[in-house]
C-alpha cells in the first residue's frame, strides 16, 4: 500500500515536470497549428546552457537561468523570424519538416560541442527530502518542479487571458486574415509566442537538468513526453497540459510499481497510444481534430 | 514518320522510346557488372546507396504520395534486422528465408499497428508511428526472446563476400524501385494522386481513402523490412536502441526531401548525396548530420520539390515517368 501511495505522490509531482516541458509545445500548437519537433532539443539545449553558465560564468542557479533565457530568446527569435515564419503559410508539412531539421542540427551540434557523456546541472535539492514520514518521502527537487510548473502555467494563462499581448496572440491564431485586416501583425505575434515558449523551455531545461542526467540526444525522449502531455490534455489547452503531465507521470510510476521499473517508459507510451487512438482531440479540448 | 520528339501512342516506336527503354537496362547491366570489377570500398558504398535508396523510396511513397508523414519507419528496419539475426543466428536457417520472413513479419506488424495509428490524422499519425517504434525499442530491450539489450552479432554475414552482399543490396534497391513504379502506374497510384490533389473529390469518385492508404502502408512496411534485413546483413550487429532508432527515419526524410518529395528519381539522388556526404565526413558524424539538416531546411524553404523538382522545372526531364498520357 505504501509503495502504491509513494508511486502516486511521485507520479503527480513528476507530472508537474512533464507539464512544464509540454506547455511550450502546447502554446506553439495552439497558436500556429505547428508541431514543433525541435521542442525537446530546444529544452535540452537550455539544460546544457544552464550547466555551462553555472560552471564557467556564474555559480548562482537563478542568475545562470536568466543568462540562459537571454540566449534562448535570441535563438527563439531567429528560428521563428528567419525559418518558421517563412514556411508557416505553405501548409503543415514544410513547417513540420523544418523543425525536424532543426532538431537534428541542435542535437548534433550539442554532441559536437559537449560530447556523448551524461551531464547534470549541479544541485543539492535532489539529495534532500522535503517530507519524510510514514514511509512516504517527497524529494525537494520534485516538489520544486511541481510548484514551478503550476506557477508557470498560471502565469502563462494570465498573460494569454488578461494582457493585450495575449489578446493579440489569440487573435492571430483564431482568425489570421481578420486580425491582419484589423492591424495585428500576425507574424510578429508568432514571434512573441515563440519567445514565451523558449522562456518556458529554458525553465524546464534547468529543472530537467537538475532532476535527471541528460545527453545531447535526450531531446527526442522529452519531445515524446511533451507531445504526450499536450495530446492527453488537448492541443493548445494550458490547464489540460498540466492534467496530461500528471496522467502521464501517474501512468508511468503506478504502472512501474506493479510491473517493475524496466517497464516505466513503455507503459507511459502505451497509455499515450491508447489515448491517441481513442480520443485524439485530447481530454480537455473542444477543438475539432484536423 | 515520327520524329525524335514525338510523344504519345503514335510515337511509341520512335528513337526516344528506344532510348528510354534501353537506358535503364544498360545502367542495370553496369550495376550488376560492378560486383565483378568494383573494389570492396566502392561496393560497400554502393551497398549503402542501394539500401538507403530503397528505404528512402518507401518513405517517399508514404510521405510524398500517400500524405502519410511517418516518423516510425524504423520499426520495420528493426523487425527486418531482428528477423535476420534470429533466423540465421539462433535457428541457423538460410538467409533467403530471413528476407521472406522479414517482409511477412513487417506486413503483419504494420497491419496490427494500423488499427490504432490509422485512427490518427496528420501530425498525430506522424508522432503515433514514432511512439510505436520507441515502444518496440523499449520492448525488445526487456524481451528475453530478442536477447534483451545485448542483441546479436550476425555471423551469417561473414559467409558472404562484399560482392555478394552488394548483389543482395542491388536486388533490394532495384526491387524497391520496381515496386514504386508498379504502384504508381497501377490503379492504386492513380488513386493516390487523385487523393493527394483533392481528397474530397477523389472520394466522391469512388477512391476509398482508408484502403488506399493502408495498401501503401503495408507495401512500404514489407520493402522497408527487407531493406532492414539487407542493412543488418551488411552491418553484422544488432541492438534494440540502434535497430529501432529514429536516425533511420531521419535519413529517409533527408533523402526524400533533398532529392525531391513526390518524385521517383528524388530518393535516388537523395540517397547518393546522403551516403557520399556521410562517407566524406566519416570521422565527423555530427557535422555531416548538421550539414544534411541545413541542406534539408534550405531546400524546404527555397525549393520544396527538392533537387529533382529543380531539374524538372528547368528541363521537363523525367527518367521514370509515372504519368499516363491522356490518349494512351
Amino acid at each position: 500500500m505504501d509503495i502504491l501511495l509513494q508511486s502516486i505522490v511521485t507520479g503527480v509531482l513528476l507530472g508537474g515536470l512533464y507539464a512544464i516541458i509540454g506547455v511550450g509545445m502546447s502554446m506553439i500548437f495552439g497558436i500556429m497549428r505547428l508541431t514543433n519537433i525541435a521542442h525537446g532539443d530546444i529544452m535540452i539545449l537550455s539544460s546544457f546552457l544552464t550547466m555551462f553558465f553555472m560552471q564557467h560564468v556564474i555559480g548562482n542557479p537563478v542568475a545562470a537561468l536568466l543568462l540562459t533565457i537571454a540566449v534562448m530568446l535570441v535563438f527563439g527569435f531567429c528560428i521563428q523570424h528567419f525559418l518558421i515564419n517563412n514556411v508557416i503559410s505553405k501548409g503543415d508539412e514544410p513547417a513540420l519538416l523544418v523543425t525536424f531539421g532543426l532538431s537534428i542540427i541542435v542535437s548534433n551540434g550539442l554532441f559536437l560541442i559537449f560530447g556523448p557523456a551524461a551531464r547534470g546541472v549541479p544541485t543539492e535539492l535532489i539529495r534532500t527530502n522535503l517530507i519524510n514520514a510514514n514511509g512516504i518521502s517527497v524529494s525537494s527537487m520534485y516538489a520544486l518542479n511541481f510548484v514551478v510548473a503550476v506557477a508557470v502555467i498560471i502565469a502563462l494563462s494570465l498573460i494569454m487571458g488578461r494582457t493585450s499581448l495575449g489578446r493579440g496572440i489569440r487573435a492571430a491564431s483564431s482568425d489570421t486574415l481578420m486580425s491582419e485586416l484589423l492591424g495585428v501583425n500576425t507574424k510578429r505575434m508568432y514571434v512573441y509566442a515563440m519567445l514565451l515558449t523558449v522562456t518556458t523551455a529554458s525553465i524546464a531545461g534547468m529543472l530537467v537538468g537538475m532532476t535527471f542526467t541528460f545527453y545531447p540526444t535526450t531531446g527526442t525522449q522529452y519531445l515524446i513526453i511533451a507531445f504526450g502531455c499536450v495530446v492527453i490534455g488537448g492541443m493548445g489547452s494550458l490547464v489540460g497540459t498540466l492534467l496530461g503531465g500528471v496522467i502521464l507521470g501517474l501512468a508511468q510510476l503506478v504502472g512501474a510499481s506493479f510491473l517493475g521499473s524496466a517497464y516505466q517508459q513503455l507503459i507511459g507510451f502505451l497509455v499515450l497510444l491508447v489515448i491517441l487512438a481513442v480520443r485524439p482531440q485530447g481530454l480537455l479540448s473542444k477543438a475539432v481534430r484536423k | 514518320m515520327n520524329g525524335i520528339f514525338s510523344k504519345g501512342p503514335a510515337g511509341m516506336a520512335g528513337p526516344a522510346w528506344h532510348a528510354r527503354r534501353i537506358a535503364p537496362i544498360a545502367v542495370l547491366a553496369v550495376l550488376v557488372s560492378l560486383a565483378f570489377w568494383g573494389s570492396d570500398y566502392l561496393l560497400s558504398i554502393m551497398i549503402l546507396i542501394m539500401c538507403y535508396m530503397a528505404i528512402g523510396q518507401m518513405w517517399n511513397l508514404l510521405g510524398g504520395y500517400a500524405g502519410l508523414v511517418s516518423l516510425g519507419q524504423q520499426s520495420f528496419i528493426g523487425l527486418g534486422g531482428y528477423t535476420l539475426a534470429k533466423i540465421t543466428q539462433v535457428y541457423h536457417l538460410p538467409v533467403i528465408l530471413a528476407f521472406v520472413l522479414a517482409a511477412v513479419i513487417s506486413v503483419l506488424f504494420a497491419l496490427l499497428i494500423s488499427i490504432p495509428v490509422f485512427k490518427m490524422k496528420g501530425v498525430y499519425f506522424t508522432i503515433g508511428t514514432w511512439i510505436v517504434a520507441e515502444c518496440l525499442a523499449l520492448f525488445f530491450s526487456t524481451w528475453s526472446f530478442s536477447n534483451y539489450a545485448q542483441g546479436y552479432t550476425i555471423t551469417a554475414t561473414y559467409a558472404f563476400s562484399t560482392a555478394q552482399i552488394y548483389l543482395v543490396a542491388l536486388a533490394v534497391g532495384v526491387g524497391a524501385l520496381i515496386v514504386v513504379m508498379a504502384v504508381l502506374r497501377s490503379r492504386l497510384g492513380l488513386a493516390l494522386m487523385a487523393m493527394r490533389d483533392n481528397a474530397a473529390a477523389s472520394e466522391v469518385r469512388g477512391v476509398e481513402q482508408y484502403r488506399t492508404k493502408l495498401k501503401c502502408f503495408l507495401i512500404s512496411a514489407a520493402v522497408t523490412g527487407i531493406a532492414g534485413a539487407a542493412l543488418y546483413l551488411n552491418q553484422a550487429f544488432i541492438q534494440p536502441a540502434n535497430a529501432f532508432g529514429i536516425s533511420w527515419t531521419v535519413s529517409m526524410v533527408f533523402i526524400a526531401i533533398i532529392g525531391g518529395m513526390g518524385t521517383v528519381e528524388g530518393p535516388i539522388i537523395g540517397a547518393v548525396i546522403f551516403v557520399l556526404l556521410r562517407q566524406a565526413l566519416y570521422n565527423f558524424p555530427g557535422i555531416s548530420m548538421m550539414l544534411l539538416g541545413l541542406i534539408a531546411i534550405a531546400i524546404i524553404m527555397i525549393a520544396p520539390r527538392g533537387i529533382m523538382g529543380i531539374i524538372r522545372r528547368k528541363t521537363q526531364f523525367e527518367i521514370f515517368p509515372v504519368r499516363r498520357h491522356p490518349s494512351a
